[in-house]
């Protein structure tokens, strides 16, 4: 028989097998160490070898003695370190989020059934998913918009301005309106940089937030939150008096501070903000993650002998994750306004374009040229509509049982 | 007599009180409090008593889920047997004392089902995810081998091998059982500790369920640990019950001896309950007056004294054993000034025709008319001084003459017939040894 089937739970030799760790990486672990680890060798590369007046590739080129084939390929970009943390994050969403749902199926599926039922979800999903995709490779075909002052105040296609107002008008003049050209299809500001352009490249910076942020603070949170919960006593309650005062931090204060001092761009602004955000997600976390622990699956994994990483890493964190992911969508916009904010006030990054500094480069020509303040006032408040509608629906998608009390079913 | 595979010996687990800032211990909740009971090789063991007597705590103590306060749990499963005490007393297979190493290797050896099926699957793992993992915890690395290992098993408790991928819920509750029996089993262990598997499952899924652990029982040749408050499912499945009351075991014995010939009042109770298919029979049932103690603060004596519905007279004293009962629990309502006597006032006058307050208190406690004129004078003394709104004086007039030897001393054990134990007064002269010490 024992030759027949060997794998029977009942012939197996323990004492052979008991002696092994029972640790392996996970596809996902190891996806990860393998596109991740180059974009933090890049990151450390371009912080402490090139120089400021660098471009990145162009420089690794030579120092690698490929210069001519990296330009061959256009291989000349020159990325930030907030680029390349941008890049670092994606992959950890592509790994560790999306490449499960490939992995799982049959729940995929059943999260599909649920989340699309709520009909304005799934049109801000796709409109995310646009906002996302034309952040992130948009940039690579459309080129940062330039100043060029005899441009300035071209109507969008479609639209006219009086006259007037342009210096030179690229399209027709007829009654002396001046009508747009596809040369500038959303228009152009005061300084002439092409509003479409300056939309595309706002939208990097806008999934530069959501993705950086989100991941600093689902970092801090989650570990803050699960290990109080876990090591309870005294530390527990040091740790969440941390939390309150992380809680009650007058971040934008403390951020005008660093900025008077040290000037600060939009690098500062992500780190910040994400530092002294995190408070809320830690207090969430404890207290999902004190709940879960007193389940009696919890007891199950424990009685086999697993150790408490395990248990946290495996069961308690991929419970609290659904809570997480919700009321991390739900302080993204946040994050977005108080960008806008600061911009608006003119004391954000001026040297990314974002939403924000363009709604504030319309702002004195509102009478005439209401497009540069409309175009990104849109865009962004639809973007922010859209995260909080989707962190409604998948609070109910991933939440069963939330919304069976709730008398939904 | 072989070596047992589980002994128990004396556990006692106390949860502590804290308060204050400075969290001091001022009690503590003594859910097991000294219990011991064997388990030989292939038996099943049955504890059974009411919610919150500590038949839980008693068996996450015991696989130490919970760490014990104090007590003994010697395992010689798995070669682990013919081992004596070491020179200071202590065992080496004692559980309690398993360093990390014993400890996981006693974890393939033991495993526990749980009560609730909804709660005791992880919702975000496929079920053959969470049979599996037992087998990752013990380092079994080959993937395949995993997978091919728990379908033989998914099919041997009744569902089938394409269900590794499915989620906890798409699986009905009894379905559920059958998988965390699956995981239960998948160590290979020697016993299987039960903790109320049947309790959430309808009566017909109940009975299969229960066919099945037997089933298997009998093919891997398992100890079974099984805990329910349900004397009938008890008797189905178990060789031996234990009978637990406010974290004591008050009766153990052989199931068949035992509910033929049940010799602790508790026991009586319990098995009273019982519906029986017969409408034409009418045993008594017996009904437990008085509420459950906490286990904070245990009555004195016998534990049970407080409920006893066969509580014992002083010497001297010879009245029927209701209004006994009754007296009883009079004296424990005034002592702890619970008797509402302007809300017995209100009752007595609405009553047709009215009655005195005597007459309303006299009823609701069951108290005829005493033979015995000491203790009827007592009694309506106390009610008198109660009506006159002294209750310490009342207490004090019925603490005087109402008294029972249960609540004085501890019951010794009294062996009725081989292996059939009980702790109760009622018995202490069948038991030679016991009068001599009395004496």
């Amino acid at each position: 028989m024992a030759t027949e089937r060997p794998d029977r739970f009942d012939q197996i030799d323990w004492d052979e097998i008991a002696g092994s760790t029972g640790r392996e990486l996970s596809v996902n672990l190891k996806l990860m160490l393998l596109t991740g680890t180059p974009v933090v060798l890049l990151g450390l590369y371009d912080h402490f070898v090139v120089g400021a007046r660098e471009a990145t590739f162009e420089r690794l080129g030579e120092d690698l003695g490929l210069a001519s084939q990296f330009e061959a390929i256009g291989l000349t970009f020159d990325p930030s370190s907030l680029d390349i943390l941008f890049v670092f994050t994606l992959f950890l969403f592509l790994w560790f989020v999306l490449l499960p749902l490939y992995q799982n199926p049959r729940m995929t599926r059943y999260y599909w059934k649920e989340f699309k039922r709520n009909r304005p979800a799934v049109v801000s999903l796709l409109w995310l998913g646009l906002i996302f995709i034309g952040g992130v490779i948009g940039p690579f075909f459309i080129s940062m918009p330039e100043q060029n002052l005899i441009a300035a105040y071209q109507p969008p296609v479609f639209g006219s301005v009086d006259q007037v107002h342009v210096s030179q008008c690229m399209g027709s003049i007829e009654n002396g309106r001046c009508h747009g050209t596809w040369e500038y299809p959303l228009g152009t500001n005061r300084g002439g940089e092409d509003v479409f352009a300056a939309v595309v490249h706002g939208m990097t910076v806008t999934m530069q937030i959501a993705f950086i942020t989100t991941t600093i603070v689902a970092a801090i949170g989650i570990t803050f939150g699960t290990v109080s919960a876990y090591a309870g006593g005294w530390a527990d309650e040091i740790m969440m008096r941390f939390t309150d005062i992380i809680l009650s931090f007058p971040t934008l204060l403390f951020f005008l501070l660093i900025l008077y001092i040290y000037g600060a761009g939009l690098g500062m602004f992500i780190l910040v903000f994400a530092a002294f955000g995190w408070g809320g997600t830690a207090r969430y976390v404890r207290s999902k993650a004190l709940s879960v622990s007193e389940e009696e699956f919890v007891k199950a994994t424990r009685i086999s002998g697993a150790g408490t990483y395990r248990i946290v890493r495996r069961h308690i964190v991929p419970n609290t994750a659904s809570s997480v992911i919700t009321q991390l969508t739900l302080i993204i916009p946040g994050f977005l306004l108080a960008e806008a904010q600061l911009a608006y006030l003119g004391i954000g990054d001026t040297a990314v374009p974002t939403w924000g500094q363009l709604i504030s480069s319309g702002r004195n020509a509102i009478d005439f040229a209401p497009w540069i303040v409309l175009v990104p006032g849109t865009v962004l408040f639809f973007t922010i509509l859209a995260f909080n509608f989707l962190g409604d629906a998948l609070l109910d998608a991933l939440n069963p049982k939330a919304e069976s009390e709730a008398g939904g079913e | 007599m072989t070596e047992p595979l589980l002994s128990v010996r004396d556990l006692q687990k106390h949860y502590p009180i804290k308060k204050g800032w400075l969290n001091r211990q001022v009690g503590a909740a003594r859910a097991v409090d000294g219990i011991s009971f064997d388990i030989q090789e292939g038996e099943t063991l049955g504890i059974v008593g009411e919610s919150g007597c500590g038949k839980s705590t008693a068996a996450t103590s015991i696989v130490r889920l919970e760490e014990p306060t104090a007590g003994e749990v010697i395992f010689n499963g798995s070669g682990r047997g013919g081992a004596s005490r070491n020179a200071d007393g202590t065992h080496p297979n004692d559980v309690t004392r398993f360093d990390r190493r014993e400890l996981k290797r006693f974890r393939r050896d033991v495993q526990m089902i749980f009560q609730d099926p909804s709660s005791s699957f992880d919702p975000r793992m496929p079920i053959g995810d969470t049979v599996a993992e037992m087998l990752i915890v013990h380092g079994m690395n080959d993937k395949h081998r995993r997978r091919a290992i728990v379908e033989d098993l998914l099919e041997r408790v009744g569902l089938s091998g394409s269900d590794y991928d499915r989620y906890p819920h798409e699986f009905s509750g009894g379905q559920k059982q059958r998988i965390a029996l699956a995981r239960a089993l998948v160590l290979n262990p020697s016993l299987i500790v039960a903790d109320e598997p049947v309790s959430a499952l309808d009566v017909s899924v109940k009975a299969e369920i229960l066919g099945l652990i037997r089933d298997l029982q009998a093919e891997f040749d398992l100890s079974l640990l099984f805990i329910s408050h349900d004397m009938s499912v008890i008797r189905e499945i178990c060789d031996r019950v234990a009978v637990m009351y406010l974290g004591e075991i008050v009766e153990i014995g052989d199931t068949e001896t035992v509910f033929a010939d049940p010799q602790h009042p508790y026991t009586e109770a319990l098995l009273s309950a019982i519906p029986v298919p017969d409408p034409r029979s009418r045993t008594e049932q017996i009904e437990l007056t008085g509420t459950v103690p906490s286990p904070t603060n245990p009555p004195s004596g016998c534990r049970f004294h407080t409920r006893c519905h066969r509580v014992i007279q002083p010497d001297g004293t010879d009245i029927d054993q209701e209004s006994w009962r009754g007296l009883l629990n009079l004296r424990d309502s005034i002592a702890a000034d619970e008797v509402d006597i302007e809300q017995i006032r209100e009752l007595a006058q609405a009553s047709e025709p009215e009655v005195t307050v005597e007459t309303q208190i006299r009823s609701e406690f069951g108290i005829a008319s005493l033979a015995d004129s000491v203790l009827d004078s007592a009694v309506t003394e106390a009610i008198e001084q109660l009506a006159a709104d002294r209750q310490a004086v009342a207490a004090e007039t019925l603490a005087e003459v109402v008294w029972t030897p249960c609540e004085k001393r501890e019951p010794p054990e009294t062996t009725h017939s081989d292996g059939h134990v009980s702790r109760c007064l009622l018995y202490e002269h069948d038991q030679p040894e016991t009068v001599a010490a009395d004496d």
